[in-house]
């Protein structure tokens, strides 16, 4: 049939380009910036072995009388005579490991009842999200002081209060998500296959949850950071002594008006860490709006 | 003037425009850009036209082709990226590019009035209507606050809204869409305005108040001698309400003229194509085959060089149509063609239908008894989306069903494929009933004998995988092929079924055309070797010229496969088209079903009697047909009639029987099934709403 020779002669699509999503969010300078800054600490806690730096716990007694920046200690040292540049990079070995792990965990616990509390609906969804609604009430801080005060500071317990308290956020937005792709038709066309539900919600769903949920996780390794500080600060934080940037600012606050650099260069990693963290997830956002 | 009679078939609903006249609107060599950060896109790149005092001027196209990307130029509402790159905007002998932001805003609104595409977009939905049409008085007439209200009030008794009174003090969601397009047209005509631009003004709306509201806008013309600018893509409306028209492509003018003339004698090859793919409502499968036009219409970045048309056109002659610079040539006094062949093209001679085969034995593939689906809402309510529906398909028939959005279509093509389930009834599928299993319910084998495709290219496949993965998906669950080198062969072979290169298969839908994602669904639904096929709307939200391939390939393959087929639809002319058997539903309820010669000839109900008058066609010399209009809006499926579904807006009420009894069935053959009050003897007496002649 003619008609026919000829629309399949015509296949060439309509040519867009798109570029893999990774490579997308390089053309967002707020991305870039973000990441320099994290990068910046991965790096440095990645390095932190190998690079020329005194002990983070010993104390150089010689200069605990002029704890102020020297050639022997670029940043200084603390109150008991440890390097800070040190402790700041050895620090970021703990935060940069502890707070993605945490939230790792939080977003598999949050994507399995926000998935199943969207998917199915009904009174298994009022459940999950009456319970959620209860935890998203108490201030998160609360949530973090109550657990970790009871069972004790340690990187599982951290992992566990970060579940606890994010989860809920994470399964509402997956939640969201999910009730609006599965009237999609291709899951209705999955649904007629014959697919089974966890493959529907694997990879049927899953994947168009995809940007979203890295976007929130990125925001979420921020908060997580900013909470493992005000945790070290509180003295709830990892037991020393592990460097710990909240721990670090707590020790010298008493200090602060003799020897301000303590707390201060503390305080600064964290907001530099955290703000690369809300850059590149700002940034993320923008490449991938749709 | 009774607007129940009146006929405005043709150009009954031109007043004779002031030709000698300065034109309202003039536009020349308007080039539009949008100015990305990475790159500048030609929307429109060299537009004229111009609209005269009283005219009624349409501008027709596809998707893509810059109709509305001009209509918010002319509004200044180009958005941030929009840029007017050339030319000039001309209202009324004053130039609109270059004006300062309040001269244009002492011209929009109250010189140029626009109704929207989606009246409920351009409504807020926190002001009553009185407020927001009361604003328009008071902003641009400087009236006050008590003359504002009156004039609302006026004017939607203008717009024929029951009690204006009452409708002021409501919100838009307490409004149907119909209501709502009435009040958009009110706040439009309440300046007074000169120049009314209407796009796409009822795509949205169901075909009997689609009807309604373009009988409003051509009395309301009359009486307000506006000009009109009327942008659609649905060549019959056009036809109707338009003296002059102009159809673009691709950015481009490629001819106008006056309406009459460029659909009597179109000139153009995508004009021809136009009209050619669009099915008639007079003809069906045996008769005529849509004419597609091959491919798609192409990007602003990949146009080609000299006509635009070219890479789809069958005329195309190398060293003529690839040369840059084609203008529009005079065919005929104030009839211009951008084609440089227009004078040696044949007339486009119709497709032949291929020949069809007679069928042995009517085997039946399924049959529907008393299926109904209540939904119960809340305390004591339901809904009733299908009540009682009983209908039979034999084996490769192509049953249609038929109705305005409401009636219940769609569920019942999710209770056949077992994505809802019925509340009662029985469905028969091989011996099975089949009526309150799901899907997940539903054994492998019966699985594999439905398959569906669906309404919405643009969800119909996963936007994270390819193409093809659902194709190949489907063949490995259903075990049609065993092995790896073997499902890709099948699924080449699918792809080539539906004329696709293998090369699509590993594309993102994203990638894709929507008349592309549109075959990739049909392969997916044949890959099972389905015997039962359902689609839903299956190209609704398609172009015309494409649409009408689609079509063309579902009805190829269907043939092929000796597959059933339930085709959802609310368009008419394509169900007359593509079916052997016509279901005419009402909320919830079958009205009338029979063969497609039987529904469309002599002795119909009288629903599918408003169905078939309410259609455009956009054939000039085709007698006028008498229009059946239709009162009221359909009723809200959970306070059904208790009587007749149909009895409240009805035109052909028995008597108060239609208000309380059900009708019964009143056979009129073998095959054919009217639900209504009225005798056989007076049903079948009368013809067809279709052979009438109306009123004149």
């Amino acid at each position: 049939m003619a008609i026919h020779d000829a629309i399949a002669q015509v296949t060439t699509p309509a040519k867009r380009t798109v570029r893999p999503s990774w490579m997308r969010i390089l053309h967002s300078r707020t991305a870039i910036v973000g990441l320099v800054l994290v990068l910046f600490w991965v790096l440095a806690a990645l390095l932190a072995p190998i690079l020329p730096l005194p002990s983070p716990t010993d104390s150089d007694v010689l200069a605990m009388t002029n704890p102020y920046p020297s050639a022997a200690h670029w940043l200084g040292t603390d109150i008991l005579g440890r390097d800070v540049l040190a402790r700041l990079i050895f620090g970021a070995r703990t935060v940069l490991s502890v707070a993605p792990l945490s939230v790792a965990v939080a977003m598999v616990v949050g994507i399995t009842i926000g998935m199943i509390a969207g998917y199915y609906g009904g009174w298994l969804d009022a459940l999950i999200s009456r319970f959620s609604d209860i935890i998203l009430a108490f201030p998160v801080l609360v949530i973090y002081v109550i657990l970790i005060a009871n069972i004790g500071p340690s990187v599982f317990n951290i992992v566990i209060a970060t579940t606890v308290a994010s989860a809920p956020g994470i399964g509402r937005i997956t939640r969201g998500l999910v009730l609006g792709l599965k009237e999609q038709e291709y899951i209705a066309a999955a649904k007629l296959r014959g697919e089974s539900t966890i493959y529907i919600m694997l990879v049927e769903l899953l994947p168009n949850c995809r940007s979203l949920l890295i976007v929130d996780a990125c925001l979420r390794i921020g908060y997580t950071i900013i909470t493992i500080g005000i945790l070290g600060f509180l003295g709830l934080g990892l037991p020393p002594p592990n460097p710990d940037w909240g721990g670090m600012v707590k020790e010298s606050v008493t200090v602060l008006n003799v020897w301000p650099h303590m707390s201060l260069i503390p305080s600064f990693a964290l907001v530099t860490l955290v703000l690369g963290f809300n850059l590149l997830a700002d940034g993320m956002r923008e490449a991938w709006k749709p | 003037m009774n607007i129940l009679a009146s006929n405005l078939q043709g150009a009954a609903m031109s007043i004779t425009p002031m030709i000698d006249q300065a034109p309202v609107l003039d536009i020349r060599n308007l080039c539009i850009e949008f100015r990305g950060k990475a790159e500048t896109v030609v929307a429109i790149p060299d537009l004229s036209f111009c609209v005269k005092p009283g005219e009624s001027y349409g501008l027709v196209g596809e998707s893509g082709c810059g109709k509305s990307t001009t209509a918010m130029a002319i509004m200044g509402y180009l958005g941030s990226t929009g840029v007017i790159a050339n030319g000039s905007i001309r209202f009324n002998g004053k130039e609109l590019v270059g004006a300062s932001a309040r001269e244009l805003r002492s011209i929009r609104g109250r010189q140029i009035a626009m109704v929207y595409q989606d009246p409920m977009s351009a409504l807020n939905p926190v002001k009553t209507i009185g407020a927001q049409l009361a604003e328009v008085p008071l902003l641009h007439l400087g009236a006050t606050k008590a003359e504002a209200i009156a004039m609302a009030e006026a004017m939607l008794a203008d717009v024929r809204l029951p009690d204006p009174g009452d409708m002021l003090k409501r919100y838009p969601h307490q409004l149907s869409g119909g209501q709502q397009q009435r009040v958009v047209i009110a706040m439009a005509l309440l300046a007074k305005p000169s120049l009314l631009l209407l796009d796409e003004p009822t795509t949205g709306l169901d075909v009997t108040v689609e009807a309604a509201v373009i009988d409003l806008i051509a009395e309301l013309r009359q009486r307000y001698s506006t000009s009109l600018l009327f942008i659609s893509h649905n060549l019959g409306l056009i036809a109707e309400s338009c003296d002059r028209l102009g159809i673009m492509y691709s950015g481009e003018m490629v001819e106008e003229g006056m309406t009459g003339e460029v659909f009597r004698r179109p000139r153009h090859p995508y004009t021809r194509g136009l009209i050619d793919c669009i099915p008639d409502i007079a003809s069906d499968k045996r008769s005529r085959a849509l004419a597609a036009i091959p491919g798609h219409i192409p990007l602003p970045s990949e146009r080609p060089v000299g006509c635009l048309f070219a890479p789809r056109c069958a005329s195309f002659s190398a060293g003529q149509c690839d040369q840059p610079g084609l203008r529009l040539e005079e065919a005929d006094e104030g009839h211009l063609v951008r084609c440089p062949r227009w004078q040696e093209i044949p007339d486009a001679s119709q497709a032949q239908a291929p020949r069809h085969t007679e069928r042995g034995e009517p085997e039946t593939a399924i049959a529907l008894s008393e299926v109904s689906r209540l939904y119960a809402i809340g305390y004591q309510k339901t809904v009733k989306a299908n009540e009682a529906i009983s209908f039979d398909a034999a084996r490769a028939e192509i049953v249609a069903l038929v109705g305005e959005s409401g009636c219940g279509k769609s569920t019942l093509a999710r209770i056949v494929t077992g994505l809802d389930k019925a509340t009662s009834g029985e469905i028969r599928l091989a011996g099975d009933n089949i009526a309150e299993l799901q899907a997940r319910e539903r054994p492998r084998k019966m699985l594999q004998q439905i398959q569906m495709i669906f309404q919405n290219p643009d969800s119909t496949l996963n936007p994270s995988h390819s193409a093809a993965f659902s194709i190949r998906r489907s063949i490995k669950k259903f075990g049609i092929r065993k092995g790896k080198a073997e499902i890709e062969k099948r699924v080449r072979e699918l792809l080539a079924m539906v004329r696709l290169s293998p090369a699509v298969a590993d594309r993102k839908p994203s990638q894709l055309s929507g008349g592309q994602k549109q075959r990739i669904a049909i392969a997916r639904a044949f890959a099972a070797d389905p015997t039962l096929i359902v689609a839903d709307e299956p190209v609704s939200a398609l172009d015309v010229s494409v649409q009408a391939a689609i079509v063309t390939l579902l009805l190829d393959i269907q043939r092929e496969k000796h597959a059933t087929m339930l085709f959802i639809s609310h368009d008419l002319s394509l169900v007359r088209h593509v079916a052997d058997k016509v279901v005419v539903m009402y909320l919830g309820k079958i009205m009338e079903q029979g063969s497609v010669e039987e529904v469309f000839g002599e002795g119909a109900h009288p629903y599918t009697e408003a169905l078939l008058s309410a259609i455009r066609s956009p054939h000039p010399d085709e007698a006028p047909r008498e229009r059946i209009r239709l009162s009221g809006e359909t009723p809200s499926p959970i306070n059904v009639p208790a009587g007749c579904r149909f009895a409240t807006r009805c035109h052909r009420k028995v008597g108060s029987i239609c208000d309380t009894v059900a009708p019964p069935l009143r056979r009129m053959s073998e095959t054919h099934e009217i639900a209504c009050h009225i005798e056989e003897d007076e049903l079948a007496a009368r013809p067809s709403v279709l052979a009438r002649p109306g009123k004149a």
